[in-house]
């Protein structure tokens, strides 16, 4: 009962830019289709924009107004509105990509650990960049490394303390959506495997009726994981803009 | 005795313990944000808003635990 077969990637074209394998794989495709859907949906939204919304402006302008005030404006402060369109790429790009593999047949995207880790990296370098742009490399560095208020004896414990919880916020950030889509598909896949497993149609609506609950549960988990990227990586923008205290 | 089914052995045993912890972390967490709501009914949105981030970091920790115990069973 071999099931992680499932999350394998083998490519379909292979592409090879200078030694790099770029090979157009499952995950590749599966993220061109999410990206045309975003596109395609937000342009067809913002065609007809009223005041008062109509049409598709209905589903997504409620979303947009929630990102805006709670994680952009609550988390980041009025003045950094520059931030927005990037959080709200990732929320839905990571959230469109966790529901299109429910679809059967299709593959999650960010079940993959190299998507999800280049999702943390560009919030890592986004973090940092941020920061040393604003603050100057040695200042930022000292205020990040260095927690207010404490004794300096007790700072050759705590800078490599904060060293490594720096540098363990992007991998976090990574492992946890790639876990919970790997964990949630996962148990699709083996009660869709117990079906098969028993063979006989008497059986089979117990497993499939625990199949179809899990699915309903991994829809929530999927909005669940994305509203949390989004509003982590504007926590941690915001402790690199605002940093020293 | 093999070393194979010590990996099988030492999967199980981790992640059954991870979730143990998971489960009281996250008891513990909805417990009292149900009480903070629960005295402070205006606030109801934000204590929920917060819930769900540290419900986000508890299954954080699981999760590590369940990433781990894969690489045991598949290597």
């Amino acid at each position: 009962m071999d099931l992680m077969h499932h999350f394998e990637l083998h490519p379909l074209i292979h592409l090879n830019f200078f030694g790099i394998d770029m090979s157009i794989t499952k995950a590749v495709v599966m993220m061109w289709i999410v990206g045309a859907l975003l596109l395609v949906s937000f342009i067809m939204a913002a065609r007809s924009a009223n005041l008062v919304p109509i049409g598709f402006q209905k589903i997504i302008e409620p979303i947009l107004i929630f990102i805006r005030d709670e994680i952009v404006v609550g988390v980041m402060g009025k003045e950094n509105i520059v931030w927005y369109p990037f959080i709200t790429t990732i929320f839905f790009f990571v959230l469109l990509c966790n529901l299109i593999g429910l679809i059967p047949g299709s593959f999650t995207a960010t079940s993959n650990i190299c998507v999800t880790g280049a999702l943390a990296l560009i919030v890592f370098f986004c973090t940092h960049i941020t920061g040393i742009y604003k603050h100057g490399l040695f200042k930022y560095v000292k205020g990040a490394l260095v927690p207010g208020g404490v004794p300096p004896a007790l700072l050759v414990v705590m800078v490599p303390i904060e060293i490594i919880s720096h540098l363990l916020k992007p991998i976090s950030l990574a492992v946890r959506l790639f876990a919970n889509m790997v964990a949630g598909h996962s148990i699709i896949l083996v009660f869709i495997f117990l079906i098969v497993f028993f063979k006989s149609f008497i059986v089979a609506p117990i497993p499939l009726s625990v199949a179809v609950v899990m699915s309903a549960f991994e829809i929530g988990v999927s909005f669940i994981q994305a509203y949390i990227f989004a509003i982590l990586s504007a926590i941690y923008i915001s402790d690199a803009i605002h940093v020293g205290h | 005795m093999e070393a194979i089914g010590f990996g099988y052995l030492g999967a199980a045993i981790g992640i059954g313990l991870a979730a143990l912890g998971c489960g009281i972390g996250m008891g513990i967490l909805v417990g009292k944000s149900v009480e903070g709501m629960a005295r402070q009914p205006e606030e109801a949105n934000n204590i929920r808003t917060t819930m769900f981030i540290g419900i986000a970091f508890v299954e954080a920790l699981a999760l590590y635990a369940l990433v781990v115990s894969f690489i045991l069973i598949f290597k």
